[in-house]
């Protein structure tokens, strides 16, 4: 996956022009050629990706995601103050218990929503981290946990009940076995509470579990630039960026960047804020600008396959087929800023303002505890919930 | 979603790796359906292999693979609603037999079940996902003479590294040499090798290497591909299953062994086609594409989709 031509997400899903291009390209080559049929095509890495449920179903543009979030904000709002209506008309309600309700019953705003999402999506990847699960899984359950915030809202699950669901289910998808009970004993849960909403995560998934995260272009991207940067750079130094870049991907996986981006995209973002020079000097070398650029260039995106027992038949495959490098690093290198920029911007919660939102959120769907504790004419200072809700 | 009503149940089809397959007829359409029922009270919740399938099948649509529809869940089963096919390849070749003598497909329909075959492999390796279980039981046709792969319930994807993978696979028959050799480094090598042997099988009506047991499966395989060594195969005396004082032989000659089985004359084309994919070195197999590139396909490179 170190392909990088895919723009950001359109508000249009047509097909980029550059599979077209490659296409009739291909029409044109002569069958008798490399024994290849005539309709040969190559499918590059960003061909596939651009099929997977990843970009099919979870990649957005900002719009569309504001959108999706106000909607589920919305529903959960119109329920909850449903909800408060019936408590008001139902029971005899002194002007008092009223005011009460006004001021501390309020569901919560999508911001609100966002930051405990966010706050709770890092609590899902210390707790992986702490169970020694590999990055992929961690980084799966992390995509998991945000994704189901997209279709559900906080007011209607706590975001507390599913972290150990979302974790235990990367696992499976992931194919990195064990079993409920361990699992269960290590992350000091009970497997009634971790598989009580397995079912309801996946249908919020919509059954889309395969998860593309930017550690693999990480390793491709790292071996490419010694390839065309070769002699120019230092091993030693190579390696510590890639382990830099491992912790900023880490970071930026807890970002809205995974929603507009590639992954291969995220992961040259990373590598920009690691070091610039590098980065540009090799986008420059690897793609050329057009003008002045008559050599055939390979297309990108193969290094990931270096591991595969046929490498070398693989790369001879490549090489024949010499289509002109469709990237503009110019403009590559202004999507890859965009996202470096949003990488940058992080503004997770303090655990005070979190705990005040989860309040909030406690008050807001049991709003009789506000008017049973001002019967019981607790002192309004000590907001006790806030006490009681355990982060 | 559908709803499980919108679904009537009929005959038995068979079982899977992990459920039991029914044939069922969508109401609404009238379309028939494979409804794939994985039982929901296991202790583990939904069933990994369940979650592993439905996840690679969700990113798999291709005229040769069969397409997962839905999901739908009712109180303790969760129901796979696959696209119908009418047969499996094991039943049709079963039905073919005459007394207790398998009969072989003609040379113009093995060509086009394996040019579909392949083309639904290439397609998963592209994708970066191994089957990991082919066998003409996984391999469902239509009376359009359609074939798809199915059953992705071992399968896997892959990317790098790819030395983790148990080695516990695959049908013995079908299974590659390397891997039956206890490597752990496998990858897209080990589902041509299983290719190969179905090849050989729908030619002849019967599996080419029908071991008991992983030793025998090894001798059958060695009886008639030839013992490797370190020239045709470096590193291949260093795979952990390796038995260095096994019986050395020589190759036989394929055809030989085939012929016999096949009224039709099989030519040079085809047994070099054959050999591609049988070769006891996995780094010496073709690759799916590559075999779609083979000249025993030259009359389909006009009107492939």
């Amino acid at each position: 996956m170190t392909d990088v031509q895919v723009g950001e997400k359109s508000t249009s899903n047509s097909a980029p022009a550059n599979m077209t291009v490659k296409g009739k390209e291909a029409e044109l080559k002569p069958a008798a050629e490399n024994n290849k049929p005539f309709n040969y095509k190559r499918i590059s890495d960003d061909d596939l990706y651009r099929h997977s449920s990843q970009y099919r179903m979870w990649s957005y543009t900002r719009d569309q995601l504001q959108e999706k979030r106000i909607d589920t904000n919305a529903r959960a709002i119109a329920y909850i103050e449903e909800n408060l209506l019936k408590v008001r008309e139902a029971s005899n309600l002194t002007e008092e218990e009223i005011k009460v309700l006004e001021d501390k019953a309020i569901p919560l705003t999508m911001e609100e929503e966002l930051g405990l999402v966010n706050f709770y999506a890092k609590k899902v990847q210390v707790i992986a981290q702490h169970l020694n699960l590999p990055t992929e899984v961690v980084a799966t359950a992390i995509s998991f946990f945000r994704r189901f915030f997209l279709e559900n809202s906080v007011m209607q699950i706590d975001p507390k009940s599913i972290v150990h669901t979302t974790i235990f289910l990367a696992c499976k998808s992931e194919n990195y076995f064990i079993s409920v009970d361990s699992f269960a004993q290590k992350a000091k849960s009970t497997r009634e509470s971790i598989l009580k909403f397995e079912f309801k995560l996946l249908e919020s998934l919509k059954f889309s579990l395969l998860n593309h995260h930017p550690y693999k272009p990480l390793h491709g991207f790292f071996l490419d630039i010694q390839n065309v940067l070769y002699g120019k750079v230092d091993l030693n130094y190579m390696g510590q960026i890639y382990d830099r870049c491992k912790k900023r991907i880490t970071a930026a996986i807890l970002t809205d960047v995974v929603y507009f981006y590639t992954p291969p995209q995220i992961t040259l973002a990373t590598l920009l804020i690691e070091d610039e020079a590098l980065v540009t000097r090799y986008l420059e070398m690897k793609f050329p600008s057009r003008e002045n650029s008559q050599e055939p260039v390979s297309e990108s995106g193969e290094k990931e396959e270096q591991n595969d027992t046929n490498t070398t038949k693989k790369n001879k495959e490549q090489n024949l087929d010499d289509g002109k490098s469709p990237i503009d690093s110019a403009k590559l290198l202004a999507i890859i800023r965009e996202c470096k920029s949003l990488i940058e911007e992080p503004k997770p919660l303090s655990t005070e303002e979190a705990k005040k939102i989860a309040a909030k959120n406690y008050y807001c769907q049991n709003p009789l505890t506000l008017i049973q504790k001002l019967k019981r004419k607790m002192n309004e200072d000590t907001p006790a919930a806030e006490k009681r809700q355990k982060i | 979603m559908s709803s499980s009503s919108q679904f009537k149940q009929l005959e038995k089809l068979g079982n899977g790796t992990y459920a039991t397959v029914y044939k069922g007829l969508n109401k609404t359409t009238g379309v028939y359906v494979a409804l794939k029922e994985v039982k929901l009270d296991s202790e583990e919740g939904t069933p990994s292999t369940a979650i592993r399938e439905i996840s690679l099948m969700k990113e798999l649509k291709h005229e040769n693979i069969v397409r997962l529809y839905d999901v739908i869940h009712t109180e303790n089963k969760l129901t796979l609603v696959f696209e119908f096919m009418d047969n499996d390849l094991k039943k049709y070749m079963d039905s073919r037999t005459v007394g207790n003598t398998p009969r072989g497909l003609e040379l113009n329909l093995v060509k086009y079940f394996q040019w579909q075959l392949l083309q639904g492999l290439a397609f998963c390796h592209e994708n970066k996902i191994l089957h990991r279980d082919l066998k003409p039981q996984n391999l469902l046709i239509n009376k359009k003479g359609q074939l798809k792969l199915g059953d992705f319930g071992l399968a896997r994807a892959f990317g790098i590294p790819v030395n983790t993978f148990s080695s516990e696979v695959v049908t013995l028959w079908y299974r590659a040499p390397d891997v039956l050799m206890g490597s752990r480094t496998y990858s897209t090598s080990i589902d041509i090798w299983s290719c190969g042997c179905i090849l050989a099988e729908m030619i002849t009506g019967k599996p080419l290497f029908p071991g008991t047991n992983d030793e025998e499966q090894l001798k059958l395989i060695f009886d008639i591909m030839g013992t490797p060594n370190e020239s045709l195969w470096p590193g291949v005396t260093k795979l952990p299953k390796y038995n260095p004082n096994i019986q050395q032989r020589a190759s036989r000659d394929l055809r030989q062994v085939l012929q016999p089985h096949t009224k039709e004359p099989l030519d040079g084309n085809i047994m070099d086609f054959l050999h591609g994919l049988l070769q006891l070195n996995p780094d010496m197999r073709l690759s799916a594409k590559q075999a779609l590139h083979h000249p025993w396909f030259a009359e389909y490179y006009h009107h492939a989709s």
